[in-house]
């Protein structure tokens, strides 16, 4: 590599690493403060280095909260509906950019307009249904609406787009491939990196879920980890360092989900020949 | 659906009555409450006096608490979709009003419960803040927030300023300015904003006269000239309240006063001020200028009309206790220092005593003579929304966007266009 | 023999054919069972006067509520207006730096491709509380770093929480922090299936970088740029956390000059501040017109450029 080349390298390496400083220090602020006692939370200025207080706060956290009862609560709704959404829109997405049918252009500007309904106020007749269905302080509204979520769709639909080659669907066909293997032996292997970016939006947005298990989980002992934290939330009682703590406990599975995910961002493999 | 509940509680007040008492001591009940912030820590220590074990030794409580935005959130969504909620069901101030106008809790003053007698022994503009035209009580106050002055000790004495007896807002304006050091950083209030809502005692209704609102209008105008004279004295900090440098400020001392809640010494106690070692802070409580009496907050409890009517006679005896026991009320009052509603307390001795983080400063007496004196508010459905475009008029006056009377004349055209 | 494979290519035609609707299918089947019902609740209670609790019946009032909205109404369309310049300022304009960012990452340029990611994807899933907190923080009128860089250059202090175009700052800063990694991700996943091939012929042809970009792969991404564009339209039109912490909550609609009000942020205050579901509802499905508009404007924008 020619001079010029290896300097414009350290640069742009150094100019991202300072953008990724920025994008990175909320994240560590969170566990910087999960380590300070409640009154010295709201210091200012800013605690940039850890405290004293992390003991305080672990007994305080664990003390008020069924911190790992909430903590499997919000892994199994978080993994059965990244699983469940997964499978269901890597269908439809497979569906709607590889097939030609009919009323295949209403159907996606339909899927596409469910989502610019705002849904803010659905919470109200959606937990008569789930009276009604007798499924309060359960999993299930959590999951089963969502499994084949609009949203979901649209993603793997643009992602297929590109890549999965006719070309190679139709030599599959031509080997006597029928529709539903093809979807094993075809489109899951090569949607990686689209399933992956859903996967991990999926989990996050099903693990920092508030408003969803507030109203349909209000068992404290059946709830996640966003609700039961709340009660840690106050102003005359102070739980701030417990209550960071929390959020760190809970931002760590995330960290560790993303980075499983995004292997198969990058994953080195093009879209171009597959075997099988 | 009424009907059937309608004979539900018949069944159950039948035999109830029959029976002598709700509470069957041979059952065992669990009473469900919903709860914010503080409140699940203090009532888990008054189901843990020997008096609330003697009197319901058959009882527990089951708590769903949240923080306020979220528990607020919850219930009135699971109200609005008409569906079952917790046997007891705790409301901020604020939100009382719309269920005074439109139902959707129980009216404790009808049968069986017949709560007029114990309200009786309840602070009056409370219960009055709860109570609809038609006479019904819906939910029972059972702490209030009398509102008063904090200011520091040390930094008056240095001043030479008596704040115990100050006349009124120019004169409590005065010695701010004498408070206030800006070279040392130090300020005689926090933000003009925080006395804006203590001319209107509290804000929480009372925004309507004769149907019209925002009148009177020397009220409201009054209101925004003090914000204003506060604001041109330059004796605050422009500090937001709950912010890194607010609290940092109260904890570096740099601030000389406050007007807030009797809560707010709970908060000053617990974390934004803690005492020294001997127990003692430079904190000390005086009545508001012009002893004005005004309230800053206050919880209610309340048993919505979805809870099953057996539900809702277990549910009461907790309520009751809760609300009118002195064990109770004191109890709650240590734990998070949520000023009772309950007025006979006020007579207790423990009112009579004096508070260590005050210096030995008898401040409860203080506390109960506000308490015993704030005015009564109506209150109206649109008390939040006008609420909130007060809150927009302040802040022009605040930041020195528009006059007082500019502000008011922009407010009343939004709340009139918003009410129609 | 020859008729077997006759049956079976027909069979094969039957599968291809009615496959597509059986991978559709559970959506419409879950929206037919949940969406139904939530849906015709909310048109259904935008025609009537109607209180979120309580026990007076609701009034029906035809378009009325409507009508309030977008005439009388002094908060709505000026909610609608915050909401369009946060959606161009913190969501749209994000994507001419999100875009060459995933080419970058992408290159043989960068090392340590898996941590930039990492990093960049960060603020997705750090809690709005803490955000807040710290951008709060960082833009506080007396001791925030922000004021005190100003300070240095002989700039005065500015209130930025407490100021009209300061709280929309405040708020763009937030929203592009939050969605810049997000969006690159997106990009860089889209990026993967680009084939080499089609570099290495440009390359032969003696293209550059930047042309090589601009000719091969931003067209190949359309499909990742019309989804990533479309998301943050949908998204940034329904903003709501973000405002509602910074200015408060409800008691202070949206701070000074309401200018943190956002049209979600107005219809979570109507009905549940003033208790108005019906007007709540109406807002929602003008708000619903109004992103099924922006959208249809990128679609037109995108398919000028697709082939």
């Amino acid at each position: 590599m020619n001079p010029f080349k290896k300097l414009s390298t350290y640069v742009t390496t150094f100019l991202l690493g300072l953008l990724a400083l920025v994008f990175a220090f909320p994240f560590y602020y969170v566990f910087v403060l999960a380590t300070w006692r409640s009154q010295e939370v709201l210091a200012f200025p800013p605690h940039l280095w850890f405290g004293t207080g992390l003991l305080e706060n672990w007994t305080s956290l664990f003390g008020r909260v069924p911190f790992a009862t909430n903590f499997l609560n919000s892994l199994g709704i978080a993994t059965l509906s990244t699983v469940s959404v997964l499978f269901f829109c890597t269908l439809a997405g497979f569906a709607f950019s590889k097939y030609q049918f009919k009323l295949k252009k209403t159907l996606f500007f339909f899927v596409i307009a469910t989502m610019a309904i705002p849904g803010f106020l659905n919470i109200i007749p959606f937990y008569k249904m789930m009276v009604v269905f007798g499924w309060i302080n359960t999993w299930l509204p959590l999951i089963v609406p969502g499994m084949a979520g609009a949203f979901g769709i649209f993603l793997m639909t643009q992602f297929l787009e590109n890549a999965l080659p006719f070309e190679l669907l139709e030599a599959a066909r031509i080997d006597g491939v029928g529709e539903f293997s093809m979807l094993w032996r075809v489109v899951f292997p090569l949607a990686r990196a689209g399933m992956a970016v859903l996967g991990v939006v999926t989990f996050v947005g099903s693990w920092n879920n508030f408003t969803g298990p507030l109203i349909l989980l209000p068992d404290v002992d059946a709830t996640t980890l966003p609700v039961a934290l709340s009660v840690l939330n106050s102003r005359v009682d102070n739980n701030m360092g417990a209550l960071f703590l929390g959020n760190a406990l809970t931002l760590l599975p995330l960290l560790v989900i993303f980075m499983l995910f995004s292997r198969q961002i990058i994953s080195g493999l093009t879209a171009g020949a597959v075997k099988g | 659906m009424k009907r059937l509940c309608f004979m539900v509680v018949l069944g159950v007040v039948a035999t109830a009555l029959l029976t002598g008492q709700a509470i069957d001591p041979a059952k065992k009940y669990e009473v469900t409450v919903g709860a914010y912030g503080d409140l699940e820590k203090a009532y888990k220590a008054v189901i843990a006096t020997d008096d609330f074990k003697k009197k319901f030794p058959n009882v527990t409580l089951k708590f769903q608490t949240s923080d306020f935005g979220g528990h607020h959130n919850r219930l009135t969504t699971v109200i609005a979709a008409g569906e079952q909620t917790n046997d007891i069901e705790a409301l901020e101030v604020g939100y009382i009003a719309q269920f005074v106008q439109a139902g959707g809790l129980t009216d404790l003053n009808a049968a069986p419960f017949n709560a007029k007698k114990l309200s009786k022994d309840l602070v009056k503009f409370a219960v009055a803040n709860a109570t609809t035209e038609g006479g019904a009580l819906i939910a029972m106050p059972v702490d209030i927030a009398p509102a008063v002055m904090f200011y520091r000790a040390d930094l008056a004495k240095t001043a030479g300023l008596n704040m115990d007896n100050v006349a009124n807002w120019d004169a409590y304006i005065a010695a701010l300015k004498k408070l206030t050091d800006k070279s040392k950083g130090v300020f005689g209030i926090e933000h003009p904003a925080a006395v804006s809502a203590i001319p209107l005692n509290g804000g929480k209704g009372g925004w309507f006269q004769n149907n019209k609102p925002l009148e009177p209008k020397s009220k409201f105008l009054d209101a925004l000239s003090l914000v204003q004279k506060v604001k041109a004295a330059n004796v605050d900090g422009d500090l937001g309240a709950w912010s890194g440098p607010w609290s940092q400020a109260y904890l570096d001392g740099k601030i000389a006063s406050i007007v807030n809640g009797a809560w707010f010494g709970g908060t000053l106690r617990t974390w934004l001020s803690p005492a020294g070692a001997d127990g003692s802070s430079p904190w000390r409580v005086a009545y508001l200028p012009g002893k004005m009496m005004a309230s800053l907050g206050g919880t209610y409890l309340s048993i919505p009309q979805t809870v099953p009517g057996p539900r809702k006679l277990v549910a009461y005896e907790i309520l009751k206790y809760l609300t009118n026991s002195p064990v109770a009320q004191l109890t709650t009052f240590k734990e998070i220092d949520a000023f009772p509603a309950l007025t006979t307390v006020y007579n207790d001795k423990v009112m009579d005593e004096p508070v260590a983080y005050y210096g030995g400063q008898k401040v409860r007496k203080i506390y109960a003579d506000v308490a015993l004196n704030i005015p009564e508010n109506k209150v109206s459905e649109y008390d939040a929304v006008i609420g909130g475009i007060w809150n927009g008029a302040v802040n022009d006056v605040v930041s020195g966007k528009s006059t007082p009377q500019a502000a008011y004349d922009s407010a009343l055209k939004k709340v009139i266009a918003t009410i129609q | 023999m020859a008729t077997t494979i006759l049956a079976q290519r027909k069979r094969r035609m039957k599968a291809q054919q009615w496959a597509p609707y059986v991978f559709i299918s559970p959506f419409f089947i879950l929206f037919l069972v949940f969406g139904v019902y939530p849906i015709g609740y909310s048109i259904i209670s935008s025609f009537f006067n109607w209180k979120l609790i309580g026990n007076k019946a609701p009034v029906f009032i035809g378009f009325d509520n409507y009508v309030n909205v977008l005439t009388i109404d002094p908060f709505f369309l000026s909610a609608v207006v915050n909401t369009v310049f946060l959606l161009i300022t913190g969501s749209l304009l994000q994507h001419v730096i999100a875009l060459p960012l995933a080419i970058l990452l992408n290159s043989r340029i960068v090392r340590a491709k898996e941590l930039f990611k990492t990093a960049f994807f960060l603020p997705y899933i750090t809690s709005t509380v803490s955000v807040v907190i710290i951008f709060g923080n960082l833009f506080d009128t007396n001791f925030g770093l922000i004021n005190w860089v100003l300070g240095l250059f002989g700039l005065p202090h500015f209130r930025w929480s407490g100021e009209d175009l300061g709280i929309k700052v405040i708020l763009s800063t937030i929203l592009n922090w939050k969605f810049i990694g997000w969006n690159t991700v997106i990009y860089l996943a889209g990026l993967q299936a680009i084939p080499a091939e089609m570099y290495e012929a440009a390359e032969m042809d003696g293209a550059s970088g930047f042309i090589k970009h601009w000719k091969i792969t931003i067209p190949q991404l359309y499909p990742i740029i019309f989804l990533a564009v479309s998301l943050s339209i949908i998204g940034g039109m329904q903003v709501f956390e973000e405002p509602f912490v910074l200015t408060g909550g409800y008691d202070n609609m949206g701070g000074s000059g309401n200018s943190g009000l956002t049209a979600a942020f107005y219809l979570m205050f109507t009905a549940f501040k003033a208790y108005k579901i019906g007007k709540g509802s109406a807002i929602a499905w003008l708000l619903f017109i109004t992103i099924l508009g922006l959208n249809a404007i990128n679609r037109q924008a995108t398919r000028k450029y697709n082939q």
